[in-house]
């Protein structure tokens, strides 16, 4: 394989918008972002409540949440396989092969960071900001809200490290999704496909479009970050 | 009324406190006059802290009885501002949800930091961000008042603004209680003065008394050594 001809390959597929590559991309952002929103919107508060709070069962979840941190995502892919294929429990959702069912892999397998990381994020805000908190008489709502509104900045890293866990993701997505043509192909699933076509020159290329993607994605969120940083508020 | 409750703000009977057996505060026994400016002195250790934030609800303690007005009229400035990662504006606006903005922006001028509203309270001056503590505490009028050495670290001129700002609260009718390891901000701000050492209460004396003729040995030599 000529060293150059993947980047040449990758460049023409990028400055040719070639419309099947730009839909793999779409859905691929389109996946893991949503799949990264959901594990934000519902790990953030989780993860604050973690921190602030002593319950009945928290030591439960916090032991459920690192274990899934391991969780092999072929495993998820089955389990979800398992579940909404069509003699499942939730068979009747018709979800598989779809990309919802693959959001919900990618789901699966970002929550448990978007909590380890937020707990420890709030951990160290909840000691510092506890003693004001309680003095001004704040509300469970309002602890957990304020709490994570102080976190913003590190959340767009924890956003960050959400985000590359779905995008990078192959098994659970291929299992799910079942790499359909112009349906459930994404990034990852189309360099496993062209790999195992001896196509690894296109493979290689789809490889250097994924980093470019996160690269872009990286910088992006590095700008945000800067410019909240440059007024003070990351001190 | 009972007159004791008329003369007297806060009453704190036998309070003891330990913490992985050591005991913190030693059967503590005192009061704070209404409309007083108290000022807790004491060495490094001795309890102050600790005392303050029992007396405000931030700590439990395991045996005794603390008569205070209730934590809605209780507010408490910090040795270190805790400060949100917002500006000046925002974080006043946080403490005190209900107030108006022009009444915002009148706090803001009277601690001098109308021109610097908009900057992130964490990026203020040690004074400026102990300013904007106090205008916070005091933005609501509380009955008592505990400030927890609020001008340690500062420099003389923030030291004199956050003075005229604890004396002007005081004129207003709030109770202050305060600790400070400065003896003559104490002697400048005191009406009565509580000793603490090692946990225990060793002096409670009206403060010219306690600077110039205390009665217990420990006060003679904390005096000494200020």
């Amino acid at each position: 394989m000529d060293i150059l001809s993947p980047f040449q390959i990758a460049l023409s597929l990028l400055v040719s918008f070639e419309p099947e590559l730009m839909g793999i991309i779409g859905l691929s952002l389109g996946v893991s972002l949503t799949a990264v929103g959901i594990s934000l919107v519902i790990g953030l508060p989780l993860g604050a409540l973690l921190a602030a709070y002593r319950f009945p069962g928290r030591g439960a979840i916090i032991v459920i949440s690192n274990t899934f941190l391991g969780m092999p995502p072929v495993v998820v892919g089955l389990v979800i396989y398992l579940l909404v294929s069509r003699a499942g429990p939730f068979g009747f959702l018709g979800i598989l092969y779809t990309p919802a069912a693959m959001m919900l892999a990618q789901t699966i397998l970002v929550l448990p960071i978007a909590i380890a990381l937020s707990r420890q994020v709030f951990e160290a805000l909840n000691a510092e900001y506890a003693p004001l908190f309680r003095s001004i008489g704040l509300s469970q709502f309002r602890w957990i809200a304020s709490l994570v509104s102080e976190a913003r900045i590190s959340l767009i890293t924890i956003g960050l490290a959400c985000f590359g866990r779905a995008i990078s993701e192959v098994g659970a997505v291929m299992i799910v999704g079942g790499n359909i043509r112009h349906s459930t192909r994404v990034m990852t699933t189309s360099i496993a496909q062209a790999t195992s076509m001896g196509e690894l020159a296109l493979a290689v290329a789809l490889g250097i479009v994924l980093l470019l993607v996160a690269l872009i994605v990286n910088i992006l969120t590095q700008i945000v970050r800067g410019r909240l940083q440059d007024h003070g508020y990351e001190l | 009324m009972n007159s004791d409750l008329a003369t007297t703000i806060l009453t704190i009977s036998a309070l003891t406190v330990s913490r992985n057996g050591n005991r913190l505060l030693d059967n503590v026994s005192a009061t704070v006059a209404r409309g007083s400016i108290t000022l807790l002195m004491g060495h490094n250790g001795a309890g102050k802290t600790v005392l303050m934030n029992c007396l405000h609800g931030l700590m439990a303690y395991d045996s005794g009885k603390i008569d205070a007005p209730p934590r809605t009229q209780q507010k408490m400035v910090f040795q270190k501002p805790v400060l949100l990662r917002r500006s000046a504006r925002q974080h006043l606006k946080f403490l005190c949800p209900l107030l108006a903005d022009a009444k915002i922006e009148a706090l803001l001028a009277r601690a001098d930091l109308n021109h610097r509203a908009n900057t992130p309270a964490r990026a203020l001056s040690g004074g400026e961000q102990q300013k904007l503590a106090l205008i916070g505490a005091l933005a609501t009028h509380p009955d008592i008042l505990f400030l927890d050495e609020p001008t340690a670290h500062l420099d003389f001129e923030a030291t004199k603004s956050i003075e005229s700002m604890i004396r002007e609260a005081h004129d207003g009718g709030t109770s202050i209680l305060m600790t400070s390891h400065n003896r003559a901000q104490a002697e400048r701000l005191a009406q009565h003065v509580l000793l603490l050492d090692k946990g225990m209460l060793v002096e409670s004396a009206p403060a010219p008394q306690f600077f110039s003729a205390p009665s217990h040995p420990l006060a003679r030599h904390y005096l000494d050594h200020v």
